[in-house]
């Protein structure tokens, strides 16, 4: 029987958002066993990836790698967290088989990263996003059921390649009020660790898995708020996906509040899963904090400490974070907020557009036609051979050749895209190849003529149009010209030409 | 040649006076012989023992360094990782496993020439002060085959003072070397935390546990010791600190030596034999040119409280790993078994009583709500303990005591846990402090006609181990009638 429950004014989203991302160090986090999140290491056989330490064999103890410390204080210092001086290790403990010690190493009251912030752009401007803590812990194994081969196993089998990843995990304030804006930060937060060179960022490998806290607030006809129990949706590993579970929560949740009228407190936490199938949250757990961890410092790990030296040589180590470049691309360079984005969605193809740019000796000027070309004729290209636009194979060297034929007009629009895609094929200095390929400019005025008369001669309508002053009608005649020019000639003078042939 | 003399053995073997695999192979005939009465082996190695002292023969012989150890026998217990022969910490859990690698002191041991003879047998996971708890049936003392040879290294002190190997390696957590050594009658000395590796230790007491030799001499446990302390990569904990050698000035006495001894230490709760013999060797000392200072510990009552929170807190963590998953004991496979079940039934069937009891222990101070109440407030009194030590060591050199509080008793005689908690009473401290302890046979006690072992424990500040070595050599040679071997 339903609860009789006032009615409903408004409701409004809450969302925190935690994210595990896998740091492609060499190693894992405590061992010297190869990390499965390094593109080297990656798609290996189940438990080749396993030492000692990782199958937890008695005698072995833990040794911190520090390159995971230092991929982590630089997401940190990218969040604008605070990086403790000093922190530790915590042991939580619980038995599952894809957890070989029975205990995790994470970090408890003490996380490397605390008090940040991030400032998402969205349409309707820029909205800050609260960093509550970023800490590093170990990842768990895995459990499948089936065999190689794809063989059905009737019981579980446990695959360690994965324990030991370094796993650092981001936790943000409930900041969030739309699916949107958690997905938004989510890509943004995914640019940022690829620029940032700590995971490759690969969802469907679950480089990346979010977890978003969701409730609801209600308010009621009377005007009182009420919130709706938090449900952690865990594990989610794409996008689509996170976007699917907070929705689904948004209705579900008020729709169970008027159901049974529980609302949020201690307790009250629960545990639910994504469907992907259909489209749903499924219930996982109920009453979250019934399980007891056990924290305690890990006797076999000693603190970190982070000094001013080390801080400074990470501080030194940060790259311009991927948003920043974008803005630089509108105000310095002139370019389009759609092109400033899209130049900074990938960062190998991101850093490359940056070489070219330096090749050509940098600036406003090399900076917007550049982007433009790389934008239009590289991801033409790209696309076509089905490669990102920084494994063309192009060297920068050449594109900023091609940006000076362009600025000199020695080479029209048409050219230069044959020429970028002749340097697809192969390397060669770009004057020479336009030599060769005869794609240079013709600037020979008989030659010029020859072609505006043919021109004309093929478009008397056209022709006819523009005597009796309908000048709209010299575009089809000047593509005729082009046509029969093969591309070398300028359409500017080709225009030119033309008006002064067919001026009455 | 004396056995059971490792420096002797070491200079015999380089001088080509004898050859290792004749060491071996006599040591080993008596080991076998004298195991059959003393349950002190688990294991005996003779074949991969007999491959190493072959391969110390082969260096000597074609001029090569044979090591500071070459050809010396070690019994190794068997929590220690060897990757020959089994390390099943004398548990069910354990029976089958095998170690794939060599724990760092045994691969540091090996170097240096030293061979792997055997593991013994202990205390179920170090856990007990009789060795008794052993799964492999109960070590008895070499003195008096009807008493217990204390604990947890039982097997290692039993080994070490019937001479049946070169030197013995023990691990000590709350005094599971130096009891057993007081009891048995030999030298057995725990270093300062961090100055041996702990990789390929099986982990008890993380923040307590410390690998140390057992030995008929102080000189071997300082040679073993030597060879084996410094730091290790793959141990965070280890000290970085250099390793100040112990033999370079061990013979040396050190001048006007102020031995402090707590008035706690002298309790009446004591045999009053051991606080006789105790006294009588204090009495020695100052003989010698040593002064004795009055000090107070007044936290060593607490000691043992402490020790029974922090210890089971950690090991509670630590044991987690023998789930039956990957290796060790699994429970029979039964219809409606559920993954809860499998790790419970594997745990009940695999580790003993006194295990359980310790692991059960340790999950309750460690659970929400009770974490301040028992592991935080354990935390806060270590700290004052340590505090305490330092402030005595301001007036003295070193601590004296009894290292254990009665001689050898039988087995059985302290079915109460609680009982046998109190047997290191005087060694918790020690390793709550973080701080080197060693125990060094000074007399005996006549009981029902036999006579049973007493040692002084003496304590230094942290990183004073070769100050501690060089102070228990000089009661050593103070007591020379009592540094005898067994009578087995």
């Amino acid at each position: 029987m339903s609860v009789a429950s006032p009615a409903i004014r408004s409701t409004r989203l809450i969302v925190g958002l935690e994210i595990h991302v896998e740091l492609r160090t060499r190693s894992k986090m405590f061992t010297r066993a190869p990390n499965p999140a390094h593109p080297e290491f990656e798609g290996r056989e189940p438990n080749e990836l396993v030492d000692p330490l990782v199958a937890a064999l008695p005698g072995t103890l833990p040794v911190m790698n520090r390159r995971a410390v230092e991929m982590s204080a630089l997401v940190g210092l990218a969040l604008h967290c605070t990086i403790a001086k000093r922190c530790r290790w915590d042991r939580k403990n619980y038995f599952y088989p894809d957890l070989p010690k029975g205990y995790q190493i994470s970090q408890y009251d003490q996380p490397l990263c605390a008090d940040g912030f991030f400032d998402l752009p969205l349409a309707g401007g820029v909205k800050r996003i609260g960093i509550i803590r970023a800490h590093l812990e170990e990842d768990t194994g895995k459990l499948g059921h089936e065999l190689p081969g794809g063989f059905h196993y009737d019981g579980s089998l446990v695959d360690l390649n994965r324990a030991g990843t370094p796993l650092l995990e981001i936790v943000t304030a409930p900041d969030f009020t739309s699916a949107d804006e958690v997905v938004a930060f989510a890509q943004e937060l995914r640019n940022l660790c690829r620029f940032l060179g700590v995971s490759e960022g690969v969802m469907q490998k679950g480089h990346m898995r979010f977890e978003p806290n969701v409730n609801m607030a209600i308010t009621l006809e009377d005007g009182t708020e009420i919130r709706t129990p938090v449900v952690e949706v865990k594990n989610l590993n794409s996008f689509r996906a996170v976007k699917g579970a907070i929705e689904h929560e948004t209705v579900r949740q008020v729709e169970a509040w008027k159901r049974d009228g529980r609302v949020m407190g201690r307790g009250m936490k629960a545990t639910r899963g994504w469907d992907d199938v259909k489209c749903e949250t499924v219930l996982q757990r109920e009453k979250e904090d019934a399980h007891d961890y056990r924290y305690f410092p890990d006797p076999d790990l000693v603190p970190v400490e982070i000094d001013e030296a080390w801080l400074a040589r990470l501080r030194a180590e940060l790259p311009e974070p991927p948003l920043a470049r974008r803005a630089r691309y509108v105000k310095d360079y002139g370019l389009a907020a759609i092109d400033a984005e899209n130049l900074t969605a990938e960062r190998d193809d991101c850093l490359w557009f940056e070489a070219c740019v330096a090749a050509a000796g940098g600036g406003a000027k090399a900076g917007f036609a550049i982007g433009k070309l790389l934008r239009n004729t590289g991801a033409k290209w790209a696309n076509e051979r089905g490669v990102a636009l920084s494994a063309l194979g192009v060297k920068p060297e050449r594109v900023s050749e091609l940006f000076a034929l362009r600025e000199a007009n020695t080479v029209g629009p048409q050219a230069a895209d044959q020429l970028f895609g002749l340097l697809c094929d192969g390397d060669a200095p770009v004057q020479e190849l336009a030599e060769r390929h005869g794609l240079l400019q013709v600037r020979d005025d008989a030659a010029l003529e020859r072609w505006c008369d043919e021109a004309i001669v093929a478009q008397p309508q056209a022709a006819a149009d523009v005597r009796a002053g309908k000048l709209a009608a010299i575009g089809r005649i000047v593509g005729a010209a082009m046509k029969a020019s093969g591309g070398k000639a300028d359409a500017k003078t080709l225009n030119e030409m033309l008006l002064r042939k067919l001026k009455p | 040649m004396n056995l059971s003399d490792a420096t002797e053995i070491r200079d015999a073997v380089r001088s080509r006076k004898v050859k290792a695999t004749e060491v071996v192979s006599s040591l080993v005939a008596r080991a076998k012989a004298a195991n059959a009465k003393l349950n002190a082996f688990h294991e005996i190695l003779e074949e991969d023992a007999m491959r190493q002292a072959a391969a110390v023969d082969a260096a000597v012989a074609a001029g090569r360094d044979p090591g500071p150890m070459a050809g010396v026998p070690v019994a190794v217990k068997d929590n220690i990782a060897t990757h020959e022969g089994h390390t099943t910490c004398s548990s069910r859990m354990l029976e089958n496993y095998r170690s794939p690698f060599d724990a760092t002191c045994v691969e540091r041991l090996r170097a240096a020439g030293a061979v792997v003879m055997g593991k013994t047998n202990l205390d179920e996971f170090a856990m007990g002060s009789s060795s008794e708890h052993c799964a492999w049936g109960p070590v008895r003392n070499p003195w008096d085959q009807a008493r217990v040879p204390g604990g947890s290294s039982g097997g290692s002190a039993a080994a070490a003072a019937a001479a049946i190997c070169g030197v013995a390696l023990g691990s000590d957590t709350g005094g599971s070397i130096r009891q057993p050594a007081s009891l048995c009658g030999c030298v057995g000395f725990k270093p300062t935390y961090g100055r041996v590796s702990r990789y390929g230790l099986v982990a008890f007491g993380s923040s307590l546990d410390q690998i140390g030799p057992l030995a008929r001499t102080v000189r071997d446990a300082a040679l073993t010791y030597a060879v084996m302390a410094g730091a290790d990569p793959r141990d965070s904990t280890s000290a970085q600190r250099p390793v100040e050698d112990p033999l370079q000035d061990l013979e040396r006495p050190i001048e006007g030596l102020r031995v402090g001894v707590p008035t706690q230490y002298m309790s009446d709760a004591n045999d009053p034999r051991v606080n006789t013999l105790i006294q009588s060797s204090l009495d020695r000392l100052r003989g010698a040119g040593a002064s004795i200072v009055p000090v107070e510990l007044p936290l060593t009552d607490v000691g043992i409280s402490t020790y029974y929170v922090i210890a089971p807190a950690e090991a509670s963590a630590n044991l987690a790993r023998f789930d039956g998953i990957r290796y060790g004991h699994r429970a029979p496979a039964r219809a409606g078994q559920s993954l809860d079940d499998l790790y419970a039934e594997s745990r009940a069937q695999g580790f003993g009583p006194e295990v359980q009891r310790r692991i059960m222990l340790g999950t309750y101070v460690l659970s929400a709500g009770y974490y301040d109440a028992y592991y935080g407030r354990a935390l806060k009194v270590r700290r004052r303990i340590k505090a305490e030590f330092d402030r005595a060591f301001e007036t003295c050199d070193v601590i004296a005591g009894p290292a254990s509080p009665t001689p050898a008793f039988r087995p059985g005689e302290l079915s109460d846990p609680l009982q046998m908690y109190l047997c290191d009473v005087y060694t918790v401290n020690t390793n709550i402090a973080g701080i080197p302890g060693v125990s060094v046979p000074i007399g005996f006690v006549e009981d029902g006609g036999t006579r049973l072992p007493v040692g002084l424990h003496l304590q230094a500040p942290a990183m004073a181990d070769a100050r501690l070595l060089r102070a228990a050599r000089m009661v050593e040679s103070l007591h020379a009638s009592a540094c005898v071997s067994a009578p087995i």
